[in-house]
């Protein structure tokens, strides 16, 4: 009876997410141009470079894993910092408050209607044109099993960050410039931009300690990973088990003390 | 009656940083720790009882919205004591949530891109509404207003009016035992606003659901409240019912009359008659202003009537509008 609640919400972000059509367009739209531009960067790079495997990448590896993030990012986006942050700015935030249901799962429910439309609709055709272009480059067996365990909790710690920061935005009262740096932050140290491979050895040192790599680095090298050694699997996953219980506890701890202190804007 | 909000000594108060002026002084503010304690709610104390609808009045800025949001649970008062139906709202803010219900003239908590019904379906779940008391409030609502055209409709297409009353009846949707209406009338039309009052006013009478209404439209709360209560500056000015309001600043009326000549040169003949009262002339009427405490408006009639012909009358009461504007003005004393 209980998830029923919650269930009701995602129901609702999936009508929701449909009712704009255009706006989907855009996106798969946008999503081919960036595409683009990171087909031809990656030529460059690998044109200038004296072998054809860089870092342990061929060319083809590293299209491949970026296109997979791309669709990834594309689905786990979920914007979750601009809209708490306009609903602290406009005030809105007070309705959201007096529900019976705890803020934190409020919002996650309601964007996860969009979870579902966006893996439908965009990663779910991009995996399957990379797979039909790429002739089997990616494994079909457990790994697959291994990636959806792993995205499910990313999902989890990439929201719990996103709450973070959309706490920090309670105080400051402006969410553009925190949110960029946010995004830029996320995006460059979880593997999103560019693979992890290519960072110098200190920086990989420091970026494996952090909880972005759990985000887009753990589940695509499950994915790519064709013959995965058991160990590995283990140690991927429950390092991310580790974040997203350690994000969860300091995301609900900081809102519980910032929820004391907000003043709610108008009158 | 029962009791269904207690406030105590309740005060709240924020910390503001001093700013400064200028691009100077906003890069000074970057660094400033200089804070001033703003108090919006000083020592509020009041009693509601189950069924009530109370007017919450006050000039903008007054702390209204202050009280409602501690009321609500999401304000956390910085001393004194609230229980809402037994509850302490901001400890136990879930099972508060509930308890209430919450309209927002000027911010929706629909579902913009879905159809309305949708938002209704949705609330049932997250408010967990058993479906026969779903159904029957569902009927209650078609009873009272003509919402089939509205169920089907994109929130996000719906007229300002169409939308207040789809928030007002979402909040009255589970049954909750308070409801408060933050300026639910605002920039509606005359006709939408009468339609508005006459829901909320049949809703509390239906389910006996507490109103706590603030607004600036007296017509509000001639037209809903009995009990009114005035706050400014965060401090409680009046609390009581708003008739006692008229006869707290005496019961004057003001009494109306045409004769026949200059309205000027007869208005000073009948000053001289009641020498008690004030009398004024302008183009149609020769105004007197009577306190029916000294004597009756009868009798003042009959004095003038004695003496010059009356072609027309008329009797006007001093509107809560004038006594609040008073009191908001030049406060209580």
């Amino acid at each position: 009876m209980k998830i029923k609640k919650y269930l009701t919400l995602t129901r609702a972000g999936i009508i929701e997410s449909l009712q704009f059509r255009l706006s989907m367009l855009v996106m798969v739209i946008g999503n081919l141009l960036y595409l683009i531009v990171i087909y031809f960067l990656w030529k460059a790079i690998y044109a200038s470079a004296d072998s054809d495997v860089v870092n342990g990448m061929t060319f083809s590896d590293t299209l491949i894993y970026l296109v997979l993030a791309t669709a990834l990012f594309n689905f786990m986006e979920m914007y979750t910092v601009w809209q708490i942050g306009r609903d602290i700015q406009s005030g809105k935030i007070v309705l959201d408050l007096v529900k019976p249901i705890d803020y934190r799962r409020y919002i996650f429910w309601s964007f996860s209607g969009s979870f579902v439309t966006n893996f439908l609709f965009t990663f779910l055709p991009t995996f399957i044109v990379v797979t039909a272009v790429t002739h089997g480059a990616i494994h079909m067996g457990l790994n697959l099993l291994y990636f959806v365990v792993s995205v499910v909790l990313a999902i989890m710690i990439n929201y719990s960050i996103d709450f973070i920061v959309a706490t920090i935005c309670l105080y400051t009262e402006s969410i553009w410039g925190i949110n960029m740096m946010k995004q830029v932050i996320v995006l460059l140290l979880s593997g999103a931009t560019v693979p992890l491979a290519f960072f110098p050895d200190t920086l990989r040192n420091v970026v494996d300690h952090l909880p972005f790599q759990a985000i887009y680095n753990a589940p695509l090298t499950l994915l790519l990973d064709g013959d995965p050694d058991m160990k590995d699997v283990c140690i991927t996953l429950g390092t991310q088990l580790a974040w997203c219980v350690g994000m969860f506890i300091v995301s609900k701890l900081f809102w519980k003390c910032s929820i004391k202190q907000i003043t709610v804007n108008g009158g | 009656m029962k009791e269904i909000i207690r406030i105590n000594h309740i005060t709240k108060e924020f910390k503001v940083l001093n700013r400064r002026e200028g691009l100077k002084g906003s890069i000074k503010d970057l660094f400033s720790r200089d804070y001033k304690i703003v108090r919006a709610v000083d020592d509020i104390s009041m009693s509601i009882q189950q069924g009530e609808i109370v007017g919450y009045l006050g000039p903008n800025g007054a702390g209204k919205s202050t009280t409602i949001k501690m009321m609500t649970g999401v304000l956390e008062p910085t001393s004194g004591e609230i229980l809402v139906d037994g509850n302490v709202p901001y400890k136990n803010r879930s099972k508060n949530a509930q308890n209430i219900g919450v309209v927002f003239g000027q911010r929706s908590q629909l579902w913009w891109a879905l159809p309305l019904i949708e938002s209704f379906r949705l609330l049932k779940d997250v408010y967990q509404i058993e479906d026969k008391q779903y159904n029957s409030i569902i009927e209650l609502y078609k009873s009272l207003v003509d919402i089939e055209p509205l169920l089907h409709k994109p929130v996000r297409q719906m007229s300002l009016g169409q939308r207040t009353l789809s928030d007002i009846l979402a909040a009255f949707l589970h049954d909750p035992k308070i409801v408060f209406l933050d300026e639910p009338t605002i920039g509606l039309d005359v006709s939408m606003k009468a339609k508005i009052r006459k829901l909320i006013s049949a809703l509390n009478k239906e389910k006996n659901t507490t109103v706590i209404l603030t607004t600036h439209d007296m017509g509000d709360v001639d037209a809903l409240c009995r009990r009114i209560v005035i706050i400014d500056k965060g401090k409680m000015l009046y609390d009581n019912d708003i008739e006692h309001l008229k006869s707290f600043f005496g019961s004057y009326r003001t009494l109306k009359i045409r004769v026949d000549g200059d309205l000027k040169a007869q208005s000073e003949v009948i000053q001289k008659e009641v020498p008690d009262f004030a009398v004024s002339a302008d183009d149609e009427w020769i105004s007197i202003l009577v306190d029916e405490d000294k004597k009756k408006v009868m009798d003042v009639l009959n004095q003038i009537q004695s003496s010059h012909s009356i072609k027309d009358m008329k009797l006007e009461e001093i509107s809560s509008e004038d006594v609040i504007r008073k009191i908001y003005e030049e406060g209580v004393e």
